[in-house]
């Protein structure tokens, strides 16, 4: 019975390990970070110039992040299951908006039937519900993509998404989020240093001060964990700032299997 | 011996510490599996939403097809009365949620098959949206699914481990149960049989 028990976590175990690896198969985002991730290359240069210049533009006002994503093989993965993975792997979306979306497209390649894919993060899901995403996909990008004209599609439907969302987002909220991880940064300093300070004095008195050495830890580890995890997220938009003219990547937006998909 | 007592005195402390640390960090793994679980039944519950919506617009088109709306009917019923409290997560009660869940897909999957019968119904404009914000909800219960095991995982560990497995059997944290992939929870009801 026992025995029978453990197998029974070393499967679920064994289960939980074979979802680790199979979320490898979703490939990393573009770098330098990037909206179009044109990895099948449906796109000329011209048309994903365009593209990315309107979805920029339109990230940089709502902070609204919607990926144009191509791939040749979806991994043995169904269509919405690929583009939920990816848009939570990317963290697509603003942390705490979730205001992220997926369009994903496996273009119709020999006699492998073309699919694609609109997932919508958590804050997208009151405007563009399951049932919307489907007509985008259906009345907006299919009729286009039987044609290969891929642009097309894509075009009409980021133009529509972005109509129907119009209000939803604004980019003015981010401000404030973005002002509190530095002003956590700042007290961690300084408290770092008064520390120290204290820390060194200590020593000095009584050569190897269990106590002091021992009481410090705790006191320390929590700013530092704060202060790393905030400095993570800033750093992510300050590093590619100077690197891509604006553009830092996934924001930490969530999924949460919203959206809705076809294929041709 | 003042020594020593001073040495036990600091190790049942750190002892003392370490537990309430422990109970804390018990208490709110139990937290999250417990809000895991709320989000796994309300993905349930909006599947059980859309149902009467979606028996009626089918049957606008194919009044014939009474046995299988009924069918649908009764499991939707079965399966909003199955519930479970977060406390009572067992194998046995997880099982039988799941069961009545997958008698429900398994209707569902009947009732979807219909539109192969009937053109018009396949072509509704309704029917299509009533179709995308089935499968979207499908792929919502398999996330919540998924997440809820993980944070079942990290909970059943954390208990199992030394010290807490002490404390835990003190203050009768049980372990929750998992939801075990079955062939339905994979795929959505259109594809199945």
């Amino acid at each position: 019975m026992k025995l029978f028990r453990k197998s029974k976590y070393l499967l679920i175990f064994i289960l939980f390990a074979s979802f680790g690896l199979s979320a490898q198969d979703i490939p990393e985002p573009m770098v330098p970070y990037r909206l179009v991730n044109d990895f099948a290359d449906i796109f000329s240069s011209a048309e994903e110039l365009a593209l990315e210049q309107k979805l920029r533009a339109y990230n940089d006002s709502t902070s609204t992040q919607i990926y144009v994503v191509s791939v040749t093989d979806l991994g043995g993965y169904p269509a919405s299951d690929y583009a939920f993975r990816l848009g939570e792997k990317w963290e697509i979306g603003q942390k705490s908006k979730d205001n992220g979306a997926v369009i994903l497209i496996k273009p119709k390649i020999g006699n492998s039937r073309g699919q694609a894919f609109i997932a919508t993060g958590y804050g997208l899901e009151a405007r563009i519900n399951d049932a919307y995403a489907g007509r985008i996909v259906r009345n907006e990008m299919i009729p286009y993509f039987m044609d290969e004209d891929y642009f097309g599609g894509v075009n009409a439907a980021v133009d529509v998404m972005i109509a129907r969302l119009s209000g939803e987002f604004n980019a003015d909220d981010e401000e404030g989020e973005g002002g509190f991880p530095f002003f956590v940064v700042i007290i961690v300093l300084i408290i770092t240093i008064v520390l120290l300070s204290i820390f060194s004095k200590g020593g000095d008195q009584h050569i190897g001060g269990g106590g002091h050495r021992t009481n410090s830890p705790p006191i320390f580890f929590p700013p530092m964990g704060g202060g790393r995890r905030s400095g993570g997220f800033g750093s992510g938009s300050g590093w590619s700032g100077g690197r891509t003219g604006g553009f830092g990547g996934g924001g930490g937006g969530r999924f949460g299997g919203g959206g809705a998909g076809g294929s041709w | 011996m003042r020594k020593i007592s001073f040495v036990l005195l600091i190790v049942i402390g750190a002892m003392g510490l370490t537990g309430c640390q422990g109970y804390n960090r018990m208490v709110e793994k139990q937290e999250a599996v417990t809000s895991q679980w709320g989000n796994v039944q309300n993905a349930y519950q909006r599947r059980a939403d859309l149902i009467p919506n979606l028996v009626n617009t089918v049957k606008g088109y194919a009044q014939h097809e009474q046995e299988t709306f009924t069918q649908v009917t009764e499991a939707r019923a079965k399966a909003t009365q199955t519930t479970i409290s977060p406390e009572n997560l067992t194998t046995e009660s997880l099982q039988e949620y799941q069961q009545a869940q997958d008698q429900l897909s398994r209707a569902l999957g009947r009732l979807l098959l219909i539109q192969e019968n009937y053109p018009e119904l396949k072509a509704n404009q309704n029917f299509l949206a009533l179709q995308d914000e089935l499968a979207g909800t499908e792929n919502r219960i398999s996330v919540e699914r998924n997440r809820f095991n993980m944070s079942a995982q990290d909970y059943n560990a954390y208990i199992r481990k030394f010290p807490q497995v002490i404390y835990a059997k003190w203050f009768k944290f049980e372990p929750k149960a998992y939801f075990e992939a079955t062939a339905e929870a994979q795929t959505a009801p259109q594809v199945q049989f």
